[in-house]
């Protein structure tokens, strides 16, 4: 607790969470943007829509959003070149653990407005009927789960190099691979296509009447699998960073 | 002024020298190409326009997107190690002037997004042929070249001087990524030309190989980025008791 407490005092005045909103605001903006003006077929099957469109742009955000947040928090040891202090005070797992959860609570709060500003979205609209709430909570659970996973491994990243580069390219990189995932399939087992495979909703897009029809997508055990590689991602990033964090020398 | 430019880019070329930065010029054009031609020869029947179908491919996400995060991250790192310990002081303290100071960084992320430009078109080249095109090459190509060269020093210069304005190495990234995101929705408005980050895809005719584009609108706009961010980060370097940490 007093290290978690610590990590806090670290980031005081800091502004990551203002930082962090503000890259959610424009998340926000595009969803405002691609849902402005619905039709009659749009309030029908907005609920359903929400849970389609929301893992999608997800997997262009988050893997740069989720880089910068580690970024953020791993790069106030590199400057003040703090690491071998701060393992002579607590050891190194505690330090790590206390890392994973400072950023877990931020992106715990930003799926929470994320959401939030879904629900309030539709009601503003009208959609029509209520949102289901199973499935928004497992939507919920799952992009809590993808963006640890993805934060796991950038934190890993931040931590072991000194130049921040190296992990802002990887989740660049991350957020185009999962943009270019997202049309070639439905799911993937990379840690950057999770979001993919979390998306409970899929559509059907008719050429000949323009019309688009979402529906509740049945897994079938290989995309189950592609989902439960999400949680094994996320013990391997843990596992691996305090290995590593632990062994690391300054 | 000539001679101290000269100098600021040879201590520039110093400070990034051993250091890998340009991989990642490199690595996100071969993505961005491997899978917009695997798209292409996937779509082929549907694709017809060949080099201007292959381009689409190759240009929407990466000239939207990622090209500006990838010019912030390497104005982040430019600046990366004056906002180091107490670099800001010798920095400074340098017997050059400010403007050369700043003209030397700028030199080097116009280089790279030149060289991550040609890199680019390189690649287009290569998998057209690989994909079996046999028509000949674009030459509009030389066009959205250039155009997009101009385009990407105007969100170098919008980069660097957020970079210099903030410490932080990532935030500046934060805000290209989001930058090229509003771009989406800007020229999709019609007012592209008149916002920075979209003056990179607008030049580089990213998914629209056939768009007539305003040339003068585009030169006037791109320039009047350049000069006024220029001015400012020169003014910030000038003005601001910029502390050592």
């Amino acid at each position: 607790m007093i290290t978690l407490q610590m990590e806090f005092k670290k980031i005081r005045r800091k502004k990551i969470g203002l930082t962090m909103f503000a890259l959610l605001g424009i998340q926000f903006a595009w969803l405002l943007w691609s849902t402005n003006n619905p039709n009659e077929q749009e309030l029908l099957q907005g609920w359903l829509g929400h849970l389609q469109s929301q893992p999608l742009i997800c997997a262009i955000m988050m893997p740069t959003i989720m880089s910068v947040l580690a970024s953020r928090l791993a790069d106030i040891e590199h400057k003040g070149n703090t690491y071998k202090q701060l393992k002579t005070l607590k050891t190194a797992g505690a330090l790590y653990r206390a890392k994973v959860l400072c950023g877990f609570l931020f992106l715990f709060l930003m799926t929470a407005a994320n959401f939030l500003f879904l629900l309030l979205l539709g009601y503003k609209y009208g959609y029509v009927g209520n949102p289901d709430p199973k499935a928004y909570l497992a939507a919920f659970i799952l992009q809590i789960a993808c963006c640890l996973s993805l934060y796991l491994l950038q934190l890993d990243l931040s931590m072991l190099f000194f130049n921040q580069m190296i992990p802002l390219v990887v989740g660049l990189c991350g957020s185009m691979l999962g943009v270019i995932l997202m049309y070639l399939k439905t799911y993937s087992f990379l840690p950057w296509g999770g979001f993919l495979s979390s998306a409970l909703v899929m559509m059907d897009w008719n050429p000949d009447t323009r019309v688009i029809t979402y529906y509740y997508r049945d897994y079938t055990p290989i995309e189950l699998f592609a989902v439960a590689m999400i949680f094994v991602w996320i013990v391997f990033f843990y596992t691996a960073g305090k290995i590593l964090f632990t062994r690391k020398e300054s | 002024m000539k001679s101290s430019f000269r100098k600021a880019v040879r201590a520039e070329r110093l400070k990034l020298k051993r250091s890998p930065v340009w991989l990642a010029f490199i690595a996100l054009p071969m993505i961005s190409a491997f899978f917009g031609t695997f798209n292409y020869l996937n779509n082929i029947e549907i694709l017809k326009s060949e080099w201007f179908s292959l381009w689409t491919q190759h240009s929407l996400f990466l000239c939207y997107f990622f090209m500006p995060a990838l010019i912030g991250t390497y104005c982040s790192y430019l600046w990366r190690l004056e906002h180091t310990r107490h670099n800001w002081n010798s920095f400074l303290t340098s017997p050059l002037p400010f403007p050369a100071l700043y003209f030397g960084k700028l030199a080097q992320a116009v280089f790279m997004a030149v060289l991550g430009n040609l890199w680019i078109f390189f690649l287009y080249y290569i998998c057209g042929k690989l994909s079996g095109l046999n028509s000949p090459f674009p030459k509009d190509a030389a066009s959205w070249f250039l155009f997009g060269t101009i385009g990407a020093v105007a969100v170098c210069c919008v980069q660097l001087f957020f970079s210099l304005v903030i410490r932080s190495f990532a935030v500046p990234i934060g805000i290209a990524m989001a930058g090229g995101i509003l771009g989406l929705w800007v020229t999709n408005k019609g007012m592209g030309l008149c916002y920075p980050y979209s003056l990179y895809s607008i030049g580089m005719r990213a998914n629209n190989p056939n768009l007539e584009l305003d040339i003068g609108a585009h030169l006037v706009n791109s320039a009047g980025y350049i000069v006024l961010f220029a001015a400012l980060s020169v003014l910030y370097l000038r003005r601001h008791e910029i502390s050592a940490n």
